[in-house]
C-alpha cells in the first residue's frame, strides 16, 4: 500500500533469493525497513506512556481552577511563563497538564470502544463467514443495515436522549463501529475456511470452538488486527467530533475535542488555543493509521488492496 | 468519468472565489445587516415562545402600553389612556387614525379580536400563561375596550405592554395563524417584506407609522436579520463585515473585539438571573442536598463574585434575593452566602461529610460557568457529575423532579414583577423543588392582593426563607455584549429586547 | 442481469422498511418531547395543551402505525418546531446539503484521481511521496478542527472566502474541502491500486510492445478500467458525506440537512430527526444499489455470485 512496502517488498525478495531466511526472519527484516510503521509505533507508544504517567509528568492539577489567572500566554507568547508551559485556559486550568490527561481519555475511548465494535464485528463476520449460507445471507442484511445508517447522526440522536458521558459515548460508538470488523473479517474468514486443514479438522471431528480459535481465528488476526488499528483512530474522530459539539465526554474531564470546542471562543484571537488540542488529536490518529498501515504491509505484503 | 472535466471544475471554483469579495453592508446601502443565533419557529407572535420572536413581535406589531426601557413607566401606545375601572377591570381609550401596513383601520374591534382570540384556550396559543388571566375584552365604543381579568392581577400592564401585540382582527380571522406566520401584518414601525425560515428576514421601514407613537420613528431604511447558529461563525461573519450587529457574545469574545476598529463593543446588565436550584423537598431520592447545612455549604463553596468578575461581562452582579433585585416586591435583605471553602468544609464535616461526596448536577446552557462552579465545588469535596443538556430535556428532568441540582436560568419574560419569577418556582408547581408550604402560601397572598404593602410584606417573608433555608442560590444577574458596526448608533435595553427601531447611522 | 437487478431490488426495500422501524424506535426512545415543543419558559399548562395537540398522549404502538402507514404514502410527518410538513422542509434544505456533498465529491475525487494516476505511473517518485502524504494527513485530520483552522485562514485572516451561508458558489468552497478531505485517500488509494493492476495486466503490455503512445495507453485504456471500483466507491462515499454534512454546515451556517439534524436533536423534534435518518438512509441504499447494479452490469462476475 505504501511505498515503503514497494520498496521492502522488493528487497525482501532479493534477500530471499540468496539467504532464505524463515517467515519471522523476514517480518522483522520488512518492519525494520518501514519506517511510517516506525514512525507510527514510536508516537502511539510515546502517548500510552504518556496516558499511564499522566499524573506524574503533568506540572498542575488539570482540573485545579484559578479565574484570576485565566487565558496566560503559552511559552512564546508575550504574557508566557515556565510555569504554565502551554498557558491556561479560560478557567485558569493549566493546558499542558490537560493535554496530557486528554491523552488518557483520547485512548481509553478508542481502545474500549474498538474492544465493543471488534467483539460484535468479529463474531458477526466470522459467523458469517464460516457457515455460509442463510447465517451469511440475515448478518450480511444486518451489516447493510447498519451501513446505511448514517453515524454521526445516529449516535449524536442516541447521545441526545441517554445523556452525554464517557461511558455512554463509548458504547454508542462501540454499537455502531463495527461494520469494518464485520466486512473484513468476513471475507477473510470465508478464504481460510475453504483452505484444506480446516476441512482436515472438521474431517477429524474438531470441536467447533476449536476450529474458530486454533484454526480460524490465528489465520486472520493479521486482518483483525489491520481494522483494530483503524476503527481505533476511527473512534477517536468521532469522540472528539461528538464533544466538540458538545454531546460527547463532559468537562471538566480534559477530552481534546472539547478542548477544541472550549476554545473556539478564543479561535481567531489566540488561535493556539485550538491549534493544540488539534495538533495533539492529528497526531495521535496518524499514529494509529500509520501503524495499521505498516502492520498490513508487513504481513501482507502481496496483499495489495 | 474524465478527471479533467473535474480539475476544470476545480479551477473554476477558485476562480469563482477570488472574484467574490466579503459583501459590505451597512451605512451606504442604509441597510443593518443583523446576525442572530435562533431561528424563529413562528411569526405570529403567539405561536413562538422565542426571544427572537419578542424581537420581531416588537417592530412589526404595536401593544396598547409600552414599556420605556429606561425606567420601566407604561406608556401609552395604541391605546390613548387607560384606567383600572376595578380591581378585575381594565379600560383603554384608542387612538384613531391608526392604520395596519395591509390598509386595516385600527379600532376597538381589533383589540377585542385579538385578546378574545389569544385568551380562548382552544386557540392553543403558545405560551398560556401570557394570556391566562384575561378573561375577556368588550368593546365599549368604536375607540373604547375594557378588558375583563379573572381575578387580581397586578403585573397585568406588564402583560399587556409585552407579549400582547394587537393583531388586524379581517386579516386575522380571515388567514389564521398561519397566514400570520407566512405574512406578518401589524401596525408596527417595521414591514416584513420576506422571509426564509432559518436563513433571513427582511424587514422595511414603515413610512406611514403613527407619529405619536412612544416608540418614536424608524430610521434605517432596511432591517436584515441573518441566522448564524454558531457563535463564532458570526463573529468572523462580524470582523469581515458579513454582519453590523450581534448580541449575546462572551466576555472574552467582547473584549477580544473591543481591538477591531471597525466595531463598537458595549453592554449592560439585564433582568435574566442565573441560579442554583437544590433538590431540599427530596424528590430525586435521598441525598446529601435534603440537609439544609449541606446546601449551605454548597452556597459558601461557589465563588460567585470571582466568577462574576473574571467571566461575565460587564453589568453583571451577584444576585442574593431569588428574584430580580429591581422587580417589583423584590427585596435584598436576605442573607447573603459569602465565598468560604473553609465554613462550607465545616458544615459538610458537620452534617456527615467530612469527605464530601458525588451528585448529578443538569445545566443547559454557559458550560464555562457550569465548569466554573464545578471547579469550586471540587475544592470542598462535592464531585458532580455534569448532565449538560438542551434547555427541554434539562427542563423535563426537573419538573419530573429528576434533578438533585441545577444551575439554569431565568428571564421572567421581561416582566418586572417578582410574581413572574417566584411565584414561578415556589408555589408548588412542578419546577418548584422545595415544597415549602410557608413559602407557597406567603407568595400566594403577594400575588393575589393589589395592596402594594401587603404585597411587599408577603413577598419578603419567602423570600428571607428561601435564602435563609437555601433551597436555590441566585448567583448572579446575566450581561449581555454587543458589538456592531462604529457606524451605528445603538442603545441596548436591560429587558433584553434590542430595538433597531431606534437604531440609527451616525 | 435482470434477475440480479430484481434481487438486489429486492433486498434494497427490505433494507429500507427495516430501516424505517429503526429510525422510528430510535427518536422514540427520548423522554418528554411536549417539553421540547413548548420550549423555554413554558408553564405545565403549555405543556400539556401541546401533548393532547400533537397527539402524544396515545400509547407509543398507536404512533407508530399511523407513522409508519403515513410514510408510504411520502408523508413523514409535522414537524413540532415549525409546524409544517417534514417532507417540505427536508425539499427545502436537501438542494444545499445535495450541492455541499458533490461538490465535496468533486473535490476529493478531482485531487485524488490525478494523485492516484501519476503516483501509481511513477511509483515510489516525488508525487507518490507527496500523495502518500496527502492521504494520511486526510486520514488523521478531524473534520471540525480542519474547518476552523481554515476559516481563521481563509474567512478572517487572508479574507479570500466568506465566512457563512451557501448563497454563491464561492461560499461552498471551505466547506466542499473540509468534507471532500477525508473522503480523498480512499479514492487515491483505490485508483492507485486500481492503475497498479491494469498497467500490470497483459492487454496494457501488449499495448506498450505495439508501441502505442503512453498517453494514449493510460487514459484510454488503463484510466478507464481502473477507475471502475472508484465510481461506486464514490457513490458510497457520497452517501457518507450527506450523513457527516452535520459538522461542517453547522460551522459554516450553511442551511442543509445536517444542520437541520442537529438543530432538530437539540429541540428533539422527533419527526424531523425520524425524516432525515430515513431520508439518508434511502439515499445510501440507493446510491449501493446503483453501484452494485453499475458493477454487475460491467462485470459479469458479481452477478454470478
Amino acid at each position: 500500500m505504501t511505498l515503503q512496502s514497494a520498496k521492502q517488498t522488493q528487497s525482501a525478495t532479493d534477500q530471499q533469493a540468496i539467504l532464505r531466511p524463515t517467515p519471522r526472519q523476514q517480518m522483522i527484516v520488512r518492519i525494520k525497513m518501514h519506517y511510517s510503521l516506525q514512525i507510527g509505533a514510536s508516537i502511539l507508544i510515546a502517548m500510552i506512556l504518556m496516558a499511564i504517567f499522566a499524573s506524574f509528568l503533568v506540572p498542575h492539577d488539570p482540573y485545579a481552577q484559578d479565574l484570576s489567572n485565566r487565558l496566560v500566554d503559552p511559552i512564546w507568547g508575550s504574557t508566557g511563563t515556565w510555569d504554565h508551559p502551554l498557558g491556561t485556559d479560560s478557567l485558569g486550568r493549566d493546558y499542558l497538564s490537560r493535554l496530557i490527561y486528554g491523552s488518557r481519555i483520547a485512548l481509553m475511548i478508542g481502545f474500549s470502544a474498538m474492544l465493543i465494535s471488534g467483539v460484535i464485528g468479529t463474531i458477526l463476520g466470522v459467523a458469517a463467514g464460516y457457515f455460509g449460507g442463510r447465517v451469511d445471507a440475515v448478518i450480511s442484511f444486518i451489516i447493510l443495515n447498519r451501513l446505511s445508517l448514517p453515524v454521526t447522526l445516529v449516535a449524536l440522536a442516541v447521545v441526545s436522549v441517554v445523556g452525554s458521558s464517557l461511558e455512554v459515548v463509548v458504547v454508542v460508538l462501540g454499537l455502531l463501529i463495527w461494520d469494518r470488523f464485520a466486512v473484513v473479517l468476513r471475507s477473510a474468514t470465508l478464504q481460510v475456511r475453504n483452505m484444506e486443514y480446516v476441512a482436515a479438522a472438521e474431517v477429524l471431528g474438531a470441536s467447533f470452538p476449536r476450529i474458530i480459535f486454533k484454526d480460524i481465528l490465528p489465520n486472520i488476526s493479521n486482518h483483525l488486527i489491520v481494522v483494530a488499528t483503524l476503527e481505533m483512530a476511527h473512534a477517536i474522530l468521532l469522540e472528539a467530533a461528538l464533544s466538540f459539539l458538545g454531546m460527547g465526554v463532559q468537562p471538566p474531564l480534559p477530552s481534546w475535542g472539547l478542548m477544541v470546542s472550549e476554545a473556539r471562543d478564543f479561535m481567531f484571537f489566540k488561535p493556539w488555543m485550538i491549534t493544540v488540542p488539534g495538533v495533539a488529536l492529528f497526531l495521535l490518529v496518524l499514529a494509529i493509521n500509520l501503524l495499521g498501515d505498516g502492520i498490513r504491509d508487513v504481513t501482507t505484503p502481496e496483499g495489495r488492496n | 468519468m474524465n478527471y479533467r472535466k473535474y480539475a476544470l471544475t476545480g479551477a473554476a471554483l477558485m476562480g469563482l472565489t477570488v472574484l467574490s469579495a466579503p459583501a459590505s453592508a451597512g451605512k451606504a446601502d442604509d441597510t443593518l445587516k443583523i446576525g442572530l443565533r435562533a431561528e424563529l419557529q413562528n411569526m405570529d407572535a403567539y405561536f413562538n415562545t422565542d426571544r427572537v420572536g419578542i424581537i420581531v413581535a416588537r417592530h412589526v406589531w404595536d401593544n396598547l402600553l409600552y414599556r420605556d426601557p429606561a425606567d420601566f413607566s407604561y406608556k401609552p401606545a395604541l391605546a390613548k389612556s387607560y384606567k383600572w375601572v376595578d380591581d378585575v377591570t381594565l379600560e383603554f381609550e384608542l387612538r384613531k387614525g391608526i392604520k395596519f401596513h395591509n390598509g386595516e383601520v385600527f379600532d376597538a374591534d381589533d383589540v377585542v379580536y385579538t385578546l378574545n382570540f389569544v385568551s380562548n384556550p382552544e386557540n392553543k396559543v403558545k405560551n398560556q400563561r401570557n394570556v391566562s388571566w384575561i378573561k375577556n375584552a368588550e368593546k365599549i365604543d368604536p375607540y373604547r375596550v375594557r378588558i375583563h381579568l379573572k381575578k387580581p392581577f397586578p403585573a397585568a400592564l406588564d402583560f399587556i405592554a409585552g407579549p400582547l401585540p394587537i393583531y388586524p382582527n379581517e386579516y386575522y380571522a380571515k388567514v389564521g395563524p398561519e397566514g400570520m406566520n407566512a405574512k406578518p401584518i401589524g401596525t408596527g414601525l417595521y414591514r416584513v417584506v420576506s422571509v426564509e425560515p432559518g436563513k433571513e428576514m427582511v424587514f422595511e421601514k414603515n413610512p406611514d407609522y403613527f407619529a405619536e407613537s412612544p416608540k418614536g420613528q424608524p430610521s434605517i431604511g432596511k432591517l436584515v436579520f441573518r441566522t448564524i447558529p454558531d457563535t463564532n461563525t458570526a463573529v468572523a461573519e462580524l470582523m469581515t463585515g458579513g454582519i453590523d450587529w450581534l448580541w449575546k457574545l462572551s466576555r472574552d469574545q467582547g473584549d477580544n473585539l473591543k481591538s477591531n476598529p471597525n466595531l463598537v463593543v458595549t453592554g449592560g446588565g439585564t433582568m435574566r438571573i442565573g441560579y442554583l436550584q437544590m433538590d431540599a423537598a427530596g424528590r430525586s431520592g435521598d441525598h446529601p442536598l435534603k440537609d439544609v447545612r449541606v446546601r449551605r455549604a454548597i452556597a459558601h463553596a461557589i465563588n460567585r463574585k470571582a466568577i462574576v468578575d473574571h467571566l461575565l461581562p460587564q453589568g453583571a452582579n451577584v444576585v442574593n434575593p431569588a428574584c430580580y433585585p429591581k422587580q417589583m416586591g423584590c427585596t435584598n435583605d436576605v442573607t447573603s452566602y459569602a465565598y468560604d471553602p473553609k465554613k462550607a468544609k465545616a458544615l459538610l464535616a458537620e452534617a456527615g461529610y467530612p469527605d464530601g461526596f458525588s451528585i448529578p448536577f443538569d445545566a443547559y446552557r454557559n458550560r464555562n460557568f457550569a465548569e466554573a462552579m464545578i471547579g469550586d465545588l471540587r475544592t470542598v469535596g462535592i464531585k458532580t457529575e455534569l448532565r449538560f443538556n438542551k434547555y427541554a430535556p434539562t427542563r423535563d428532568n426537573v419538573s419530573a423532579g429528576k434533578s438533585t441540582m441545577n444551575f439554569m436560568t431565568w428571564g421572567s419574560y421581561s416582566i418586572n414583577d417578582i410574581s413572574a419569577i417566584t411565584s414561578h418556582f415556589f408555589k408548588k408547581g412542578p419546577s418548584d423543588l422545595a415544597r415549602d408550604d410557608d413559602v407557597a402560601k406567603w407568595l400566594e397572598a403577594g400575588d393575589t392582593s393589589v395592596d402594594p404593602a401587603v404585597r411587599n410584606e408577603n413577598y419578603t417573608k419567602a423570600l428571607k426563607k428561601i435564602a435563609d433555608q437555601a433551597y436555590w442560590l441566585s448567583l448572579w444577574n446575566y450581561a449581555y455584549v454587543y458589538a456592531f458596526n462604529k457606524d451605528l448608533d445603538f442603545t441596548p435595553t436591560a429587558d433584553e429586547i434590542p430595538r433597531f427601531f431606534t437604531a440609527r447611522w451616525k | 442481469m435482470l434477475m440480479f437487478a430484481i434481487k438486489r431490488l429486492g433486498l434494497a426495500l427490505l433494507v429500507t422498511f427495516t430501516v424505517s422501524i429503526i429510525s422510528f424506535s430510535l427518536v422514540r426512545m427520548t423522554g418528554d418531547v411536549a417539553t421540547a415543543i413548548a420550549g423555554e419558559g413554558a408553564t405545565e399548562a403549555d405543556i400539556e395543551i401541546v401533548r393532547q395537540q400533537y397527539g402524544l398522549d396515545r400509547p407509543l404502538s398507536v404512533q407508530y402505525i399511523e407513522w409508519s402507514g403515513k410514510i408510504l404514502h411520502g408523508d413523514l410527518g409535522q414537524s413540532l418546531f415549525f409546524q409544517r410538513p417534514v417532507s417540505e422542509i427536508l425539499a427545502e434544505k436537501l438542494p444545499v446539503t445535495l450541492t455541499l456533498g458533490l461538490l465535496a465529491l468533486g473535490f476529493a475525487v478531482s485531487l485524488a484521481i490525478p494523485l492516484g494516476v501519476l503516483a501509481a505511473v511513477k511509483p515510489n517518485s516525488l508525487i507518490d511521496r507527496i500523495s502518500l502524504i496527502i492521504a494520511v494527513l486526510g486520514q488523521a485530520m478531524p473534520t471540525f478542527w480542519f474547518a476552523l483552522v481554515m476559516m481563521v485562514v481563509f474567512g478572517v485572516i487572508l479574507r479570500w472566502l466568506p465566512v457563512s451561508g451557501s448563497d454563491t458558489l464561492a461560499h461552498f468552497v471551505m466547506p466542499a474541502i473540509a468534507l471532500g478531505y477525508y473522503a480523498t485517500p480512499a479514492i487515491m488509494r483505490l485508483t492507485r491500486a486500481g492503475m497498479l493492476d491494469v498497467l500490470s495486466s497483459d492487454y496494457i503490455r501488449t499495448a506498450r510492445a505495439k508501441g502505442l503512445d503512453t498517453h494514449v495507453i493510460l487514459f484510454k485504456h488503463a484510466l478507464r478500467n481502473a477507475v471502475i471500483p472508484v465510481v461506486s466507491l464514490a457513490a458510497v462515499q457520497l452517501g457518507f458525506m450527506l450523513g457527516g454534512s452535520i459538522i461542517v454546515e453547522s460551522i459554516f451556517s450553511i442551511q442543509g440537512v445536517g444542520h437541520l439534524a442537529l438543530i432538530s436533536i437539540e429541540r428533539a423534534d422527533f419527526p424531523v430527526i425520524q425524516g432525515i435518518v430515513l431520508v439518508l438512509a434511502v439515499f445510501y441504499i440507493f446510491l449501493t444499489l446503483l453501484a452494485d447494479i453499475l458493477n454487475g452490469w460491467l462485470d459479469p462476475r458479481i452477478r454470478i455470485s
